[in-house]
């Protein structure tokens, strides 16, 4: 792949995932709105959210650290971002193929987590202080669960002598589903449902959004963050929520329906990348925006016993099930 | 669980009453020039009951400037016009309580329908009742 | 005034005995998303759990009292009424019975039955306010949008009987204003059988739900002794096994007849344990026994007048005769309010107006509630005894040259002077007037 080639994949990834994860996110105002039987903010309200923001001014507190409470928000975004460019969409691979494994990906995404804390402690408020001792919290208690379901399937799919295992162009040509016996079926399924307990609360939406909880700390992490610093937050959560939605469906819905239907060529091609963010919305949909507006916030602790507990014994039974699934298969 | 009373709502119509238009326009003034023209249409507010308190309504000629609805007044709205022995309201004040319509000895006071009195300028002829 | 007060060595300690030096400070208002009104919160906290708590009201004082008295009475109910925009009827309810008392003005029993629907229509729709604030302290937004939806039809209703949804109006010395005719009847009756049919609705979103019940088990503990001991009122002491009711205990307007019982968790069959969660199962089984009230009223209404003193310009001129002090006290959807009266012949004005809001005793118990509770909990409980600040503060120190803080001593001192004050404003046989 030339250099050239790249750069252009990439800003049509960008340019192309900023206006879907917009497009998914106002989608999600608009839907939690009709469930909680209002009428909700026009499809462009994210978009004339930005807009405003950028136009803001941007306050730094004064008893802010200046320079770590800037750079925070636009590490989050980079990061997010970077993320999105590691992402198979649908039948295409990823525009950074080659250059970074899941692992990365799964990095990547603990950044902006770990930015928005930095960028709490570093403002001074001790709302955001709060949040951000919230937040760590959080991220240790769930991503136990996230690299065991992620891991998981590198490992089986390694089993099967496919490789890389790792990268997630892999993983995606190769769904597991139709490998793997029925304890295995049992196992990835397990594995599946922890992925979508911890997808809410990478993205800090109820019922584990404690570090920004608005009743409780004023919006945590983010109460000193105005202008141009909000609004790179808001779009490494618009990203982030695809880059999500997006592993999710790589790592265990990767499947197209051009084959299936028989279509081949660019046309297939096309229906394929559709079928993709429809999958992305079903995702964001029932993982989101369904399960923020059905439950209470939760407090750190039972965030973190919900983490600890339940969901990283599925994930390991998951797990185990799926060793155990290698020893019957015989590999 | 709540999930039973969400799905019936995701599949119903938003009980919010889409009061002045389903979207805040950007320039309410402009809007209403437009309903005004017949261009834009305008979502009516829900109606009002009957005995609805709204803006007092005055009968100039059957007031006999007795001031008892000055005296029960409870946020002084009513200003007395000793020459002409008739009363001025500033409705920008009212508590909407019709106490002076009770009290009032020949019915010249009466409850109006009227309440949308927002204005940007409490002494605007839409505010005075004289 | 400056020698009262207190040392700046003695302040410095009496600071250090409200502080803890290891924690870490959290204000939470006067202004912040958690409360709806102004008051503040200052915690000590160690990682997430609360060590102690200063709480310093003030910031909603208005003068009403002294408005009060530069009123006529009849102006009087309609100031009384704008104390507090949810219990917009208690407060005038509570000010005519003062009123009635020291006037001595009799109220036909028709009136008396009105009185108790819009009181009892007050509660549910103050009670269902009150669940979706909770609802949404906790972040459940969607239980928030949704007892609000079902509110709009008391508000309806109390809008097509009283003429308004809120500040109703109705109420006056010796009856109501406004009748509610037979034709209304049937739509009164379909609204209760409305909310019949959502009370069981209600109780399984709340109280069987398991991210609401993790919030509020066990959550902002007020035992049935420190209840007692802080003199807790209204739902706030019922939860905790109180059963104290001011239609039960005192009873007033046609309550006696209708034998109002306080209703506590047992009624539910569960234990008392005094936390958040028996706090909303109160407010929600006060709803169901409110529409029973509703009802029964209904049903046994009898016709007749709806004032002694029809003309409001004759009982004007009464009232101005009057003389004598009286007491009210409703039990309004938060708790007792309780309205004292001083009424002098010649004298359109009040002498006297005195008036405790149900807050005012719930204040204290925001103590033990928040005892040992964590910084996630600051929402729920501070909202757990439904406060309303505007209702309740009635001091505001604007004199204060060197610390805003008043303590205990300089206080009561204060509050001497100003009960002398008030005496010498009283001209004849007044029970304390003896000056000096």
């Amino acid at each position: 792949m030339s250099g050239l080639n790249a750069l252009w994949q990439a800003i049509l990834v960008l340019v192309g995932g900023g206006a879907i994860g917009f497009l998914y996110k106002g989608l999600d105002r608009k839907l939690a709105a009709r469930l909680q039987g209002r009428i909700g903010p026009p499809l462009r309200q994210p978009v004339l959210d930005v807009v405003k923001l950028l136009l803001k001014e941007n306050v730094v507190p004064r008893t802010a650290v200046p320079w770590l409470f800037q750079a925070a928000p636009f590490l989050a975004f980079v990061a997010a971002v970077t993320a999105l460019l590691y992402l198979p969409v649908g039948p295409l691979s990823p525009v950074l193929h080659g250059y970074g494994d899941l692992v990365l990906v799964l990095y990547l995404l603990a950044i902006p987590a770990l930015a928005m804390a930095l960028g709490g402690l570093a403002s001074g408020s001790p709302y955001a202080v709060v949040g951000a001792q919230r937040e760590i919290v959080m991220m240790m208690s769930y991503e136990f669960p996230l690299a065991i379901a992620a891991v998981g399937i590198a490992w089986r799919l390694s089993t099967l002598g496919i490789g890389p295992s790792f990268s997630l162009a892999t993983i995606a040509a190769n769904p597991l589903w139709g490998s793997v016996g029925p304890l295995g079926w049992i196992g990835l399924s397990l594995l599946f449902a922890a992925l979508l307990a911890v997808t809410p609360a990478e993205l800090s939406k109820i019922p584990f959004d404690i570090p920004e909880a608005e009743t409780e700390i004023a919006g945590g992490l983010l109460v000193e963050y105005s202008g141009v610093n909000l609004a790179l937050f808001y779009l490494a959560d618009v990203i982030k929520t695809l880059v999500i939605a997006g592993l999710v469906v790589a790592l265990f819905i990767p499947y197209g329906i051009a084959a299936p239907l028989g279509i081949a060529g660019i046309g297939g091609k096309i229906l394929d990348i559709l079928f993709f963010l429809v999958k992305l919305f079903v995702v964001i949909f029932v993982a989101v925006t369904v399960i923020r507006v059905s439950f209470a916030r939760l407090k750190v602790d039972q965030v973190a016993r919900f983490y600890l507990l339940p969901t990283t014994l599925i994930s390991l039974a998951g797990l185990l099930l799926l060793v155990l699934d290698k020893v019957v298969m015989g590999g | 669980m709540i999930f039973k009373a969400l799905l019936q709502q995701l599949l119903t119509k938003p009980v919010t009453n889409r009061f002045p238009a389903k979207y805040m326009p950007r320039s309410v003034v402009k809007f209403l020039g437009k309903v005004e023209k017949g261009e834009a249409k305008l979502t009516p507010p829900v109606p009002v009951t009957e005995g609805f308190r709204g803006r007092i309504a005055y009968d100039r000629e059957k007031c006999i400037g007795c001031q008892l609805c000055i005296r029960v007044c409870p946020a002084r709205v009513i200003e007395f016009k000793p020459e002409e022995k008739k009363i001025r309201m500033y409705v920008a004040r009212c508590t909407y309580c019709a106490q002076c319509v009770d009290i009032c000895p020949v019915g010249a006071l009466s409850r109006s329908q009227d309440f949308l009195l927002a204005d940007y300028d409490r002494f605007s002829p839409n505010l005075i009742v004289e | 005034m400056r020698e009262a007060r207190l040392g700046p060595e003695e302040m410095a300690e009496k600071k250090r005995e409200k502080t803890c030096s290891t924690c870490f400070e959290v204000p939470i208002g006067p202004v912040h998303p958690a409360l709806k009104e102004g008051i503040r919160f200052t915690f000590w906290v160690e990682g997430e759990k609360i060590k102690k708590v200063d709480i310093r009201p003030g910031f909603m004082h208005r003068g009403i009292e002294f408005m009060g008295t530069k009123r006529n009475l009849v102006q009087l109910i309609y100031l009384a009424e704008r104390i507090c925009g949810i219990c917009s009827v208690s407060h005038p309810l509570a000010l005519v019975q003062a009123v009635e008392e020291a006037a001595g003005i009799e109220v036909p029993p028709r009136a008396q039955y009105i009185r108790v629907i819009i009181g009892e229509l007050e509660r549910i729709h103050s009670h269902l306010l009150w669940a979706g604030v909770a609802a949404h302290e906790l972040g459940f937004d969607t239980l928030l949008h949704y007892v609000w939806k079902i509110r709009e039809p008391v508000l309806d209703l109390l809008e097509d009987i009283t003429g308004n949804r809120i500040d109703y109006a109705i109420p006056i010395y010796g009856g109501v204003r406004r009748d509610i005719p037979p034709e209304k009847y049937p739509k009164l009756k379909d609204a209760l059988r409305y909310y019949r049919s959502l009370v069981e609705d209600l109780l399984n979103f709340f109280l069987r739900d398991p991210s609401i019940e993790a919030r509020t088990r066990n959550i902002g503990i007020l035992t049935r002794e420190e209840a007692d001991a802080l003199c807790a009122v209204g739902p706030t002491a019922r939860a905790s096994g109180l059963r104290k009711d001011v239609r039960q205990d005192w009873p007033y307007f046609t309550y006696p007849d209708l034998q109002v019982r306080a209703l506590t968790p047992e009624d539910m069959g569960l234990g008392v344990r005094g936390d958040v969660y028996d706090r909303i199962m109160v407010r929600l089984l006060e709803v169901s026994q409110s529409i029973q009230i509703i009802e029964r009223c209904l049903e046994e209404m009898p016709d007749g007048e709806i004032t002694s003193v029809p003309k409001v310009a004759a009982l004007l001129a009464q009232l101005k005769k009057a003389e004598g002090e009286g007491i009210g006290r409703h039990e309004a959807p938060r708790g007792e309010v309780f309205h004292y009266i001083r009424l002098e012949a010649d004298k359109e004005a009040p002498v006297v107006w005195k008036v405790k809001a149900p807050t005012y005793s719930n204040l204290m118990s925001w103590f033990p509630m928040f005892k040992d509770q964590e910084i996630a909990d600051i929402p729920i409980v501070a909202a757990s005894i439904d406060p309303c600040i505007c209702c309740m503060d009635r001091v505001h120190i604007v004199r204060g040259e060197r610390e805003e803080v008043v303590w205990k001593e300089e206080l009561l001192r204060l509050s001497w002077e100003k009960t002398k004050r008030v005496a010498s404003r009283v001209t004849r046989h007044a029970p304390w007037g003896r000056k000096g």
